[in-house]
């Protein structure tokens, strides 16, 4: 287990709603309220299945919002410094030099034209105004650093020509290659079989802590936080339902969902199917202000169906956003 | 050396592909009405000097059989039969206005090029500005505009009222002694020749057909490069680009390079098209070119200039688009792969 080493926070999102407006019909959104706070020094897993926001989250903190999504209400600062006041050049000189993001399917979005080592190298060249030999050298350098075998080889290979692991630790490297102090993991290792993961979230791990950089790390398998977070936060329909330590989280999980994504991994049948219900309609006289995971929970009220619940802290930083949270 | 292989590969292919051109082209040709002894010799021929006439060449035979000679000549002696208009072998006419249209097109597409491009980067890349509207407006005149009414508005006005131009009719001045001929092209041929007046006069007389040719072709090079561009610039690469906070040219840079395949394609499908297709403008400007050549030949049934055309055009095709794939070739690593 890892040990969380320095205080103040770095990135603060407070009230977040983002949404994608569809042409004739009500917006769908994709954040509703997302309250979030990373200290420095911090890995946070956030943890949450396809569609409840995830992706959204990431974008929003690099200011690139897919077409044609939008920030309704609600902010995000880092270091003290709100995003939305910055200009697109002072945003450009914060993106992949500040804050980074690994990707996942390095192999699409790798421009498919470009050398990988051009591809490091130009992110050295143009943050950190190196002149174009010495960004070589540095994108060399950092091949290394990301341990992939054969560096000068790989550093003329082009995106096709590299195995699914070996482009998971290029755009490692292009992330880490400005030192950046918060990074943004997006499913970066769903592509990889296990063994391959393994390495990679080790080395992706040791190299974000030896920079001091805080991460956030998304993903849909929570097994992998255990690892390498230092705390959990699981995102369900776009609010965060349940934040804790990693340790206390594992230990005594309480929001429904957060039981049902563990039991998802375990081999018992009947523990799985305590917990997992299909969604059910909405009961007559049900206001649709209601918890927004009632359709789907096992221990769903007639509260749970009118009120929505707002994230209480329990003892030990424990937040959890349920009327009905789970006991051990 | 994969590339030789592949060039090798090409090569192989290039003799039945324009046999098989010949074949059909021949067969057509022959369906067209008109008998050329009675275009030879006028109405007044007697029956039994028209019959003398075909028996020399040799229409009398079956077609199969006419074909075949006419392979066997082209094949054996690179001959292509000769014009009865001109009374000279069609290799010797088409060696002599080929280049000329070759010179008018590949210039009215580099014009194109210059046009098209910068306008369909500018356009996908600020897709809400006035440039972009302006681009649109563009695209729509250039596909509906005929090239011969825009080249006949041009004269009107750059040399009709302005004077800023030569007259259009041919390619030299009247009294400009021409250039040895070399390649063909004049505008080489004069700077070969260090014939500054050849050289100014050819220029001069080149203004206004390339500038057709150019607004017309920049029209669909445009289009071609803006909705790539879109499409590249939307893609995942420039997204990833985009997060990793690299600067707008560096992204546009990268974006055109991916675009550049569709590009070249379209210029290599505008240039084939424009070895007949330009026979218009060169109608206008008295241009004297390979177009003009082949459609005098269609309509006074005069074959051997028709299928003479038709066999350049088809070598120049084949020619264009190996160069194409080798630019493929060139840009794109995973070709190569």
């Amino acid at each position: 287990m890892v040990e969380n080493s320095e205080a103040g926070t770095i990135l603060n999102i407070e009230k977040l709603n983002v949404s994608y407006p569809i042409y004739e019909a009500d917006p769908v959104h994709a954040l509703r309220g997302l309250d979030l706070k990373i200290s420095k020094g911090e890995i946070i897993g956030l943890v949450g299945e396809s569609g409840s926001g995830k992706t959204t989250l990431a974008r929003s903190i690099m200011q690139l919002i897919s077409q044609p999504g939008r920030v309704d209400s609600g902010r995000i600062e880092y270091d003290g410094q709100d995003l939305a006041t910055l200009n697109e050049k002072e945003l450009r000189t914060l993106r992949g030099n500040d804050i980074a993001m690994v990707i996942p399917n390095p192999r699409t979005e790798l421009n498919p034209l470009v050398t990988v080592g051009m591809q490091i190298a130009n992110v050295a060249r143009y943050h950190l105004s190196l002149p174009r030999k010495e960004a070589k050298a540095m994108a060399l350098a950092m091949l290394e650093a990301v341990q992939i075998p054969d560096p000068l080889r790989r550093f003329k290979a082009y995106p096709h020509e590299l195995s699914g692991g070996m482009a998971q630790r290029v755009v490692m490297a292009i992330a880490l290659i400005c030192s950046p102090r918060f990074i943004i993991s997006d499913d970066a290792t769903s592509g990889l079989d296990v063994t391959v993961q393994t390495q990679v979230l080790e080395l992706l791990q040791d190299l974000v802590q030896q920079q001091g950089a805080s991460m956030l790390f998304i993903t849909r398998d929570i097994g992998i936080t255990a690892h390498y977070c230092h705390k959990v936060a699981i995102i369900f329909a776009g609010e965060i339902v349940e934040l804790a330590e990693t340790k206390n989280f594992f230990n005594n999980p309480q929001h429904p969902y957060s039981v049902m994504l563990l039991s998802a991994f375990s081999h018992n049948p009947k523990l799985r199917g305590m917990w997992s219900k299909a969604a059910e309609a909405p009961p007559e006289g049900a206001s649709g202000e209601g918890c927004y995971f009632a359709p789907r929970c096992v221990r769903a009220s007639d509260k749970c169906w009118a009120e929505h619940p707002l994230l209480r802290t329990s003892g030990e930083a424990h937040g959890v956003r349920c009327h009905h949270p789970v006991e051990r | 050396m994969r590339i030789m292989r592949y060039i090798g590969k090409r090569m192989i292919f290039i003799g039945p592909q324009l046999l098989g051109i010949i074949l059909v082209s021949f067969f057509l040709v022959k369906l067209i009405p008109g008998d050329p002894a009675v275009m030879m010799l006028g109405p007044m021929a007697s029956e039994s000097t028209l019959e003398e006439l075909r028996a020399d060449m040799g229409l009398n035979l079956s077609v199969p059989q006419q074909f075949l000679i006419y392979i066997e000549n082209l094949v054996l002696h690179g001959d292509l039969g000769r014009s009865w208009q001109t009374t000279r072998p069609v290799t010797e006419d088409l060696f002599l206005r080929m280049p000329a249209t070759l010179e008018l097109i590949t210039l009215g597409l580099i014009l194109g090029l210059l046009i098209g491009v910068p306008l369909g980067v500018g356009a996908a890349y600020l897709k809400r500005g006035i440039l972009a509207k302006f681009s649109d407006y563009y695209g729509l005149l250039a596909g509906a505009l005929p090239d011969f009414w825009l080249a006949l508005v041009l004269i009107f006005f750059f040399y009709t009222i302005l004077g800023w131009v030569p007259p259009p009719l041919g390619r030299l001045d009247f009294f400009t002694i021409p250039p040895p001929t070399i390649t063909g092209a004049l505008l080489i041929d004069s700077l070969l020749d260090g014939n500054w007046q050849a050289l100014s006069s050819a220029a001069g007389h080149l203004i206004l057909p390339v500038l057709t040719l150019g607004l017309i072709s920049g029209g669909p090079i445009l289009k071609m490069t803006q909705s790539t561009m879109d499409r590249m610039l939307e893609s995942d690469y420039s997204r990833y680009e985009e997060m990793c906070g690299l600067p707008k040219a560096i992204i546009i840079r990268h974006a055109l390079r991916n675009s550049l395949p569709s590009v070249v394609t379209i210029v290599s499908v505008l240039y084939g098209f424009l070895i007949g297709g330009a026979v218009l403008v060169e109608i206008v400007f008295s241009w004297g070119g390979a177009g003009q050549y082949a459609v005098q030949g269609v309509l006074n049934a005069d074959i051997n200039p028709v299928l003479g055309f038709v066999f350049f055009s088809a070598v120049l095709s084949l020619i264009i688009y190996l160069i194409v794939d080798l630019i493929y070739f060139a840009i794109d690593p995973r070709v190569r792969g």
